[in-house]
């Protein structure tokens, strides 16, 4: 097997077109608890880093907004009642089961009207070229077989100006902090992911992922090899996560 | 945004401090209506002691508070904490904005629209306490609760009061504020006089200068 034919699955060296169906159970199993899984996971942390995203993103009223891995849609809502009646957000998965739940999780709330849901590969958005002012992905692209497939294929499908924003677990920049994280990742976590959705594999799966993606600064070169210009990123809890920033020109 | 603050901790503190609001927003509706006027505008409050930016945006649902905005703004105010607190207690806010050490840029009848209503900001405190406890005990907590406020706001000023007459009459430590400025304007009478006589003595000069020349 040549290394374009592989790719990583947490810790484990597996086939390329094998990678987006292991993902795929991972959150099968984890969609119904996903959004109480993530509050117990970060002690509700993750709202604070979605919200910094939404401010940087710079959307405002009327912008229409791809939001990608949208899962349960968190960044989604708030995009939706932002950009107002005038705009568009659509929420992408590639997984059908988180899709379903952030579906209903925004019906339920009564948002419908400016939304849309899409089940999409990041690899392969089925979108035309320049079409969105903003899109951001949250927790998703390390679980993206091809990364800088997916950055290129975002790039495509932002319109000239437009930002992408990524929203990504990190390198933490504190040896203290990074050993405390590595406790927490591989010890607490899957036993927490046990307790709650009673699947430890794919929360053991999680902390092995964050592992293998790259860093900030691997990031940042890989988005701009993507075509961006004006890459930055900005570390959030010592870099546990960062956020990158990039435009299309 | 701000320099130097960890963006989580900044985040955070604005998303506490607008929940915060908008709890406070949810229970004076009329002020919510005003709100909603304004909900085109952003205003940027550059705070340079402490160094905090803080961009503010009104809307129907609330108030939206973020540390970072790239579009354009309504108004831009910049100065030290003390400044922005001193428009956000004013009673006339224009004045303030005049007169105070606030640098301001852009259109100003917002701001001072703004500040005008979360000032009168007139919370039904009753609201959510019926809510939880019924109809007839939440009234009874709001009257006991309003009374107990009523009584202390007046003790509170009351007491105010008597320790100021202590201290000016009955223990003389300091004078009495009309005392004080009798005394104010009876040394600025003496300046001016002073300055009078001081003229008419260089005129006296000149012209005895002028006889014996």
């Amino acid at each position: 097997m040549t290394e374009k034919d592989t790719t990583h699955f947490g810790y484990k060296e597996v086939k390329a077109e094998a990678k987006a169906g292991l993902v795929a159970d991972v959150f099968h199993s984890v969609a119904a608890r996903y959004d109480l899984m993530n509050d117990l996971m970060s002690g509700g942390i993750h709202r604070i880093w979605k919200r910094f995203t939404i401010e940087l993103s710079g959307v405002r009223k009327g912008n229409a907004v791809l939001d990608i891995a949208g899962g349960t849609g968190d960044l989604a809502a708030r995009f939706a009642e932002i950009v107002g009646d005038e705009g568009r957000v659509v929420l992408a998965d590639i997984n059908d089961s988180m899709l379903q739940v952030g579906r209903d999780k925004l019906l339920d709330k009564g948002m419908q009207s400016n939304l849309e849901f899409v089940q999409a590969d990041a690899q392969f958005l089925p979108f035309p070229d320049n079409s969105f002012d903003c899109i951001t992905i949250a927790f998703g692209l390390r679980n993206v077989t091809d990364k800088s497939l997916a950055l290129r294929s975002m790039l495509r499908v932002l319109k000239p100006g437009g930002r992408l924003l990524v929203l990504e677990f990190s390198k933490p920049d504190n040896d203290l902090l990074s050993k405390a994280y590595d406790t927490y990742s591989f010890k607490v976590l899957p036993f927490m992911g046990k307790l709650v959705t009673n699947d430890s594999d794919s929360y053991q799966y999680l902390a092995e992922s964050i592992r293998m993606h790259p860093d900030q600064d691997t990031l940042k070169d890989m988005m701009e090899d993507a075509g961006f210009e004006r890459c930055e990123y900005h570390n959030m809890t010592g870099g546990i996560v960062a956020l990158h920033k990039g435009v299309k020109a | 945004m701000s320099k130097g603050i960890n963006p989580t901790l900044h985040t955070a503190a604005l998303a506490a401090l607008e929940s915060g609001l908008n709890r406070a927003l949810q229970l004076a509706p009329a002020t919510a209506a005003e709100l909603e006027q304004l909900q085109d505008c952003i205003f940027a409050l550059h705070c340079t002691a402490p160094e905090i930016d803080v961009y503010l945006q009104p809307a129907a649902s609330g108030i939206r508070l973020m540390g970072i905005h790239e579009g354009p703004v309504t108004t831009s105010v910049r100065g030290e904490a003390s400044d922005f607190a001193e428009l956000a207690t004013a009673k006339d806010p224009a004045a303030t904005l005049i007169n105070g050490s606030l640098e301001l840029q852009g259109d100003s009848a917002p701001l001072i629209e703004l500040q005008k209503t979360l000032a009168s900001l007139d919370m039904d405190w009753e609201a959510p306490l019926v809510d939880t406890l019924g109809d007839v005990a939440g009234h009874q907590v709001a009257q006991i609760v309003r009374a107990a406020v009523g009584w202390g706001s007046q003790a509170s000023s009351s007491l105010t009061r008597q320790l100021g007459e202590f201290i000016h009459e009955e223990a003389r430590l300091t004078p009495p504020r009309l005392e004080l400025e009798d005394f104010y304007r009876d040394v600025q009478d003496l300046g001016l006089r002073v300055e009078r006589l001081q003229s008419r003595t260089a005129r006296l000069r000149r012209r005895l200068q002028k006889l014996q020349g």
